[in-house]
């Protein structure tokens, strides 16, 4: 698919290449030397009986000045996107199903970075002057429409994609956003991801990824992410998150009547295949087994020491280390268990854990949740409405005075055919209408122009930490679009992308206690990294009226039917009536018994003929004139036309 | 001799849309699709004030396309919500007064014509037929049908913009009427800055301006001249009033154009103070009505046609419609120069019928005018047939409309097949007329 | 693609290059000339209207939207699947899916697709590449892909970049009538545009030959257009016949094949990559009465009998390259040429096609500018008037204008 590197043609030029290349080949190998790959697998039990499975893997590039055109590991498509591209920063996400914010967690890194919102979702920042980057966005999303095969390329209209000022990421005008709603997510998009991979899935942690169990899931994220800089080169990051049910035959005991006991699973439950080693080529190969917070705090309570056996669970290899959250808060913190898949070469690793006691816990939620709905009923008008409702959670982080206030971002892009009015914002506080500037701190709209932009909208609230439920409401019109406007499933509706909410004053960052400081794990880096937690809402399914499909010739000859009729109609009225006015209007006359007039006319009948009728003496000449004159305009064309 | 009862009756007009306007907050008229159009609803004029509020320019939306004169006057009382009533209810008062208002212009100029009719029938010394049309006050009627109107009722009340178009057209007729340059001019300019529609209304303010309110046709004079001098009453005061009635006066006409550029200099100038440094101002109002971007369905039928046919025909009818209007001006204004009140009143319906984004309003307007030559078209054909498709259309129109939009068991033709019906309606009465 | 702006690098277009690099490839051809007879026949003939048969192309469409059809989506996935087998690799065969149907809600069986009831091959597999799907799926991409007129920002991987010495298979299924095949069940292929289309592709040279094969009601109907030689077509069904579906799935609810497809697959899962079957075999092992239709065969075009042609000449691939030193120097130049004209052709396009969407998108990020252009007139006194509250001079602005209308009015009563 990429075009080969450009040889030098002569042969003389190729010895010199020859003996150029044997030379700078130990530099090469050097260079080679920095480009890095490295594998790794999370995973952590949910409460709800089911598991979460975390791939994460990372290349780098260092800057391609170091190392030429040519790449060990690095997948060459990636780095030509970016040099051809200038992208800065690119993430594409494609993502089957909802992340579950209220049973799987909305303030830990996991849901911050990496529950995105169902189809696709692509953004990109450019390395280039503002006028040029619509232009290349517009590439960039054809060359991975074909590099990824789904269709990213309708996001080259200018109706699909918009870009946010500060809602979503704060950026100086070079940044794009841009979200297909109803985008399928399957193997086909898989399968090109895989191949960026050195191993792709024939070894490694990705051999694991076996189709037909991880499209199982309730939840699929497959999301490649792009950071280059002059600096540090290009760095890949290339994640897949699922949600899993283990189908193990452990899982369906059930226990005791103090509740069901949690399923217990293994790798082998989880993906239907077994770890066979590492991929070569990487540099490090490790499998994370994470156990939440809040198991710990029953742990604790229990008294036994949080090591990966106790009484509540075991977790079935030993694993290699135990890595503690840094938690200046308190004592309690998430472990994440390590194992190094290099030293499993011979057998199986196949991680698992065994509960031994039936277990209810909780995952930390974001403060808010935020749910989006539409309003309203019909096909002419609705209204938007997202609602936040408290989790108070930030009674446990914040002293719970009740002066505070606490923010939180909202972005969202709406379609142009569904046409917002920005002015019927209304905001209710637990139930009681409130001002619009008491809430809202700084608000940019990017009002929508109709089959051009997508309406933008981004809106910094601040609310009352008594707060406890809060709902904003936009109403809107329905647009009527052009027949070929519609899809062919028009009658399914159209789709709103999901909004997104960001708590920007709580960070979802955790920082585990390393112990090898030599190598920095890209996993760890990630949740190190400072990330505002993010939610993001549901995607609405607006139904919009459709003209009938079926007949459009109907319309057009009816409709010119009429007009030609009121044309004509009138035309001939207007020439019909010339003379007849007269005769009206005398008739009008001898209606009202005017005899003066009467008799004069009767009188002027004697009279010799009024000047009127000289051109009536006239009209037999003009007419013989006009049919000869006609004549011989067939006659000529008839003429011009046969020779 | 008036109607007896004038003033009860307009007071009650007035009243019942104040109730209407107070009370009636459950109608909903402001969304009806008849009612107000995306070049007049105040929902979108709102949402324009919003937008120019926070410093954008109020057209970036694709919302409101108005004229920015309307959004300063009436953007502020948008925002103004009065606890218990419905959200525009200070717009509505002032439509209410704007109705009122286009209504007293109305009847004054019945009044002008009525007198100069009898003027002229005097000249022809008919004095009997005078005696007898006076027995009905052709402007009291004319501001009594246009004030009971229904659809000028619901336009009204359902708050939107077009009685302020009316009042204007109204204006500009009554100040070609009794020639005052000022105010027809006046009244062109801000319903052409309004509508765009009203420009053709060029042709019959300058004759109207020029000849005076109504001149029956030459020939009757002639008529009328030859008669009187075989019958050898050559009457000097006879020949005089012809030649009065006859000349073209230029001045009144000099002066319209001379207070004609004075007053689009004196609305370009403040749009383009109260707009502010953002452009496009022509674009996204004429240009939004000239190339019918808004398909959303309202009673005329150029919204479904636009939708359905296609793309690369669609400049082609759009020449093709926006001519149509521009086609009838010259034929009708030659054929009718001699009544240009009349012919103020053909393109009004014209324009009403064709016009990209039309409402009742429209109807409305020309309805109102017809009452003005009541005399005239007593003998019109199909009166029955016009007066009881009117009825049928606006009643049809929002039940195909709930049919299709709100329930779903209908579709977009049963609701496209009563535009048709109207605009065969409109058509009709303006070949009958 | 041999016709588009792009110049595809490859050792399948040595024809054009001659021509196109003649007085720099003259010495060159004459070396070749003496030094390989067999390349040099090879570039004579390329230069001929007969050129070899160097590559092959697939073109794979299933046309049908909906979970209902998920048939029409397995019949093209047994295809992809057969030619794929037999050779022809996936940068060289364009799939269009009109609809997601392995990870479709309704499908109790993620990530796989099956043509069989006992469910023994899963025909999605790990390794599908689906170059356009769901809404891609139209008529004019469709016509697009087959005549090579993309829009430049268009990727290789979605474009048919075949030459006049390449076979392509095209196979469509989806529910048709007589002379139309539907898309997405919204709008339709005639056989006119089709015919127009092979047409096109024939006079750029797009293609050696061509084998059409449709799977539909009333498929006969589509090919009564083609007049371009060297088309072979092959359809269900003839005029006023159905093409009926083999078998329901209890499983997945719904028909996973239809009959014409079911036998065609049956006759190629005998074969392999080296077998040596002829197209005649192929043909004749249609039995109307297990189709419960006619297949119809178009050979009127066709020129070599079909008993010599083997099926691979079409399912499967040849992939011959042609060395010559010159050809190399001639494509680097080539792909030089292209990478520069296409690039920036395409910065070109942009900055034509900065369409007003960026602009007003300019417009908003850069208004003082714009604004200050477009409203020179006023800017005097808007100048001026910065700082106070335009509203307020606005609104005196109009509260002048009732008065000058007032006094004006009565001035000339």
């Amino acid at each position: 698919m990429a075009p080969p590197p450009p040889l030098s043609p002569p042969a003389l030029r190729r010895l010199l290449i020859l003996a150029l290349t044997l030379l700078v080949t130990p530099v090469a190998t050097a260079a080679a030397a920095e480009e890095e790959f490295t594998e790794e697998l999370l995973l952590r039990p949910l409460p709800d009986r089911t598991a979460l499975a975390h791939f994460h893997f990372s290349s780098s590039a260092p800057p391609s000045a170091a190392a030429g055109r040519h790449h060990h590991l690095f997948p060459k498509v990636i780095a030509q996107l970016v040099q051809q591209f200038h992208i800065r920063e690119l993430e594409l996400s494609f993502t089957q199903g909802r992340w579950n914010y209220e049973q799987w967690g909305g303030y830990d890194p996991m849901s911050t970075n990496y529950a995105k919102p169902p189809g696709v979702e692509l953004w990109a920042s450019f390395d280039l002057s503002l006028g040029e980057i619509d232009a290349t966005w517009k590439n960039l999303t054809h060359t991975l429409s074909g590099l990824f095969c789904a269709s990213i390329n309708f996001l080259e209209s200018s109706t699909a994609f918009s870009s946010p000022h500060w809602g979503f990421k704060l950026n100086k005008g070079n940044l794009r956003y841009g979200a297909l709603p109803r985008e399928a997510v399957c193997t086909e998009n898989l399968t090109p991801w895989l191949k960026l991979l050195p191993c792709r899935d024939k070894a490694g942690i990705a051999s694991l990824l076996y189709r037909p169990s991880i499209y199982k899931g309730y939840y699929h994220s497959q999301k490649l992410k792009l950071t280059s800089s002059q600096s540090f080169g290009i760095v890949l990051d290339q994640t897949l998150t699922v949600v899993l049910q283990p189908d193990s035959v452990m899982g369906k005991q059930l226990h005791s009547a103090d509740g069901q006991l949690q399923p217990s699973w293994s790798m082998k439950d989880l993906f239907n295949r077994n770890l066979l080693g590492k991929c070569f080529v990487s540099k490090s190969s490790r499998v994370f087994f994470e156990i939440e917070k809040d198991i710990f705090d029953k742990v604790d309570k229990s008294g036994t020491e949080a090591s990966w056996t106790n009484e509540l669970f075991v977790l079935s290899p030993a694993p290699d280390r135990v890595l503690k959250e840094i938690n200046n808060m308190n004592g309690q913190s998430s472990s994440l268990y390590e194992y190094d898949v290099s030293n499993y070469e011979d057998a199986h690793l196949d991680v698992g854990v065994t509960w031994k006691l039936p277990l209810i816990w909780s995952c930390t939620p974001a403060p808010y949740h935020a749910n989006r709905f539409l309003m309203g009923s019909g096909n002419e008008r609705g209204s938007i409405s997202l609602s936040f409702i408290s989790t108070n959670m930030h009674k446990q982080l914040f002293d719970s005075s009740n002066d505070c206030s606490i923010k939180a971002v909202v972005f969202q892009v709406v379609p142009w055919y569904v046409k917002v009015y920005y002015h019927t914002l209304e905001i209710f506080i637990d139930g009681n209408s409130k001002a619009i500037s008491e809430v809202v701190d700084k608000i940019n709209v990017t009002p929508s122009e109709d089959k051009l932009l997508p309406g933008t909208l981004e809106m910094l609230l601040r609310f009352p930490c008594s707060m406890q439920s809060a709902t904003l409401s936009l109403d809107f019109d329905k647009g009527f679009l052009h027949i070929d406007e519609y899809p062919p499933d028009a009658n399914q509706g159209f789709d709103i992308p999901s909004a997104l909410v960001t708590f920007p004053e709580f960070n979802s960052s955790r920082n585990y206690l390393e112990t090898d400081s030599l190598f920095v794990s890209p996993l760890l880096q990630t949740f190190k990294e400072d990330g505002a937690v993010k939610s993001y809402t549901e995607v609405l399914l607006v139904p919009l009226t459709t003209p009938d499909f079926s007949m459009p010739y109907n319309v057009i000859t009816f409709t010119c039917t009429v007009l030609a009729l009121y044309f004509g109609s009138l035309l001939n009225a207007l020439r019909r009536r010339t003379g007849e006015e007269e005769r009206e209007l005398k008739k009008a006359a001898a209606k009202r018994r005017l005899i003066p007039l009467l008799i004069s006319k009767i009188r002027g009948k004697a009279e010799p003929p009024p000047p009127g009728s000289s051109p009536a003496s006239v009209l037999p000449s003009k007419l013989l004139l006009k049919v000869v004159f006609v004549a011989v305009v067939a006659v000529v064309f008839h003429y011009l036309s046969n020779s | 001799m008036a109607i007896r009862h004038y003033r009860s009756m307009a007071a009650a007009a007035v009243g019942f849309r104040l109730v209407l306007v107070l009370f009636g907050g459950d109608l909903h008229l402001a969304s009806r699709p008849e009612v107000s159009t995306p070049l007049t609803s105040i929902r979108r004029l709102a949402e324009g004030y919003w937008l120019k509020q926070a410093s954008m320019s109020p057209y970036s939306g694709s919302m409101y396309h108005g004229s920015p004169l309307v959004l300063s006057v009436l953007g502020s009382l948008t925002n103004q919500r009065s606890i218990g009533h419905r959200a525009h209810i200070y717009c509505s008062l002032i439509f209410v007064a704007v109705d009122f208002i286009a209504a007293l212009f109305i009847r004054a100029t019945g009044n002008r014509l009525q007198m100069a009719r009898n003027r002229n029938l005097q000249s022809l010394e008919l004095t009997e037929s005078v005696s007898n049309s006076v027995n009905v006050s052709a402007g009291d009627i004319v501001s009594l049908i246009y004030l009971w109107n229904p659809w000028a009722i619901v336009t009204c009340v359902g708050s939107c913009t077009s009685p302020i178009e009316n009042l204007m057209v109204v204006m500009m007729i009554y100040g070609a009427c009794s020639r005052l340059a000022p105010l027809a001019a006046f009244g062109y300019v801000m319903a052409t800055h309004l509508s765009l529609y009203p420009a053709i209304l060029i042709v019959p303010i300058i004759l109207l301006l020029g000849f005076g309110p109504d001149t029956p046709p030459t020939k009757v004079f002639r008529i009328k001249f030859s008669s009187a001098s075989k019958s050898d009453i050559s009457d000097n005061d006879k020949s005089i009033n012809l030649r009065d009635v006859q000349q073209f006066s230029w001045k009144p006409v000099f002066y319209f154009i001379l207070w004609l550029l004075f007053w689009s200099c004196y609305v370009l100038l403040s749009s383009s103070i109260i707009l502010n440094k953002v452009g496009s101002l022509q674009e996204m109002t004429y240009g939004f009505i000239l190339t019918v971007k808004d398909l959303s369905p309202n009673i005329g039928v150029l919204w479904y046609f636009f939708a359905e046919v296609f793309d690369f025909f669609r400049s082609f009818f759009l020449i093709v419609f926006n001519m149509n209007i521009i086609f009838m001006v010259l034929p009708l204004a030659i054929r009718l120069k001699h009544r240009p009140c009349f012919l103020a009143f053909v393109y009004t319906a014209i324009a009403a019928m064709l016009k990209s984004y039309p409402s009742v309003g429209d109807s409305a307007l020309y309805l109102g005018l017809l009452g003005l030559f009541a005399n005239e078209l007593a003998e019109m054909k199909f009166t029955f047939l016009l007066f009881f498709g009117y009825i049928g259309v606006s009643l049809l129109s929002p039940v195909m409309h709930n049919l299709w939009i709100w329930r779903g068991s209908g579709n977009a033709n049963f609701y496209f097949a009563t535009g048709l019906a109207y605009t065969c309606l409109q058509t009709v009465l303006v070949v009958e007329c | 693609m041999a016709s588009g702006r792009g110049g595809i690098p490859g050792p399948s277009r040595p024809c054009r290059l001659p021509l196109l690099f003649l007085p720099a490839l003259l010495p060159l051809l004459v070396l070749l000339a003496f030094s390989s007879s067999s390349s040099s026949s090879g570039v004579a003939a390329a230069a001929s209207p007969g050129a070899m048969h160097n590559n092959n192309w697939a073109v794979l469409v299933c046309t049908s939207r909906f979970w209902f059809n998920y048939r029409h989506m397995a019949n093209t996935l047994s295809l992809y699947r057969t030619v794929k087998r037999l050779g022809i690799p996936d940068e060289r065969i364009i799939l269009m899916l009109a609809d997601d149907m392995a990870c479709n809600p309704r499908n109790n069986y993620p990530a796989q697709v099956f043509n069989n009831e006992n469910h023994q091959l899963n025909l999605y597999g790990d390794n599908v590449e689906v170059d356009y799907r769901g809404y891609e799926v139209t008529v004019e991409i469709f016509l697009r892909v087959l005549t090579g007129r993309h829009e430049s920002a268009v990727p290789r991987s979605k474009r048919l970049l075949s030459d006049e010495g390449s076979h392509i298979l095209l196979y469509m299924t989806g529910h048709g009538g007589d002379e139309f095949l539907k898309f997405q069940d919204n709008e339709e292929l005639q056989s006119h545009d089709l015919a127009d289309a092979v047409k096109q592709m024939k006079e750029k040279h797009r293609f050696k030959e061509l084998l059409i094969m449709v799977d539909t009601c009333q498929a006969a109907t589509l090919f009564s257009q083609l007049h371009s030689p060297g088309v072979l077509a092959i359809g269900s069904s003839m005029k006023g016949e159905n093409s009926y579906s083999h078998h329901l799935d209890s499983d997945i609810g719904v028909s996973v094949v239809d009959r014409f497809t079911f036998y065609t697959l049956a006759f190629f899962e005998k074969l392999n990559m080296y077998s040596n079957a002829s197209l005649n075999s192929l043909f004749n092992s249609y039995n109307p009465s297990m189709l419960l239709s006619t297949a119809y065969y178009r050979m009127d075009l066709y020129e070599r009998p079909l008993n010599e042609v083997p099926v691979t000449n079409f399912f499967g691939s040849v992939m011959k390259t042609i060395h010559t030193d010159s050809g190399y120097s001639g494509f680097l130049a080539a792909y030089n040429d292209g990478i520069l004209l296409s690039t920036e052709d395409n910065l070109l396009n942009h900055a034509m096609l900065l369409n007003e969407s960026s602009q007003r998108r300019s417009n908003i990020e850069e208004t003082e500018e714009a604004q200050l252009r477009s409203h020179g007139l006023t800017e005097v006194l808007l100048e001026q008037l910065d700082g106070k509250n335009a509203d307020t001079i606005a609104m005196y602005g109009l509260g002048t204008m009732g008065i000058l209308l007032a006094i004006s009015t009565w001035l000339s009563m």
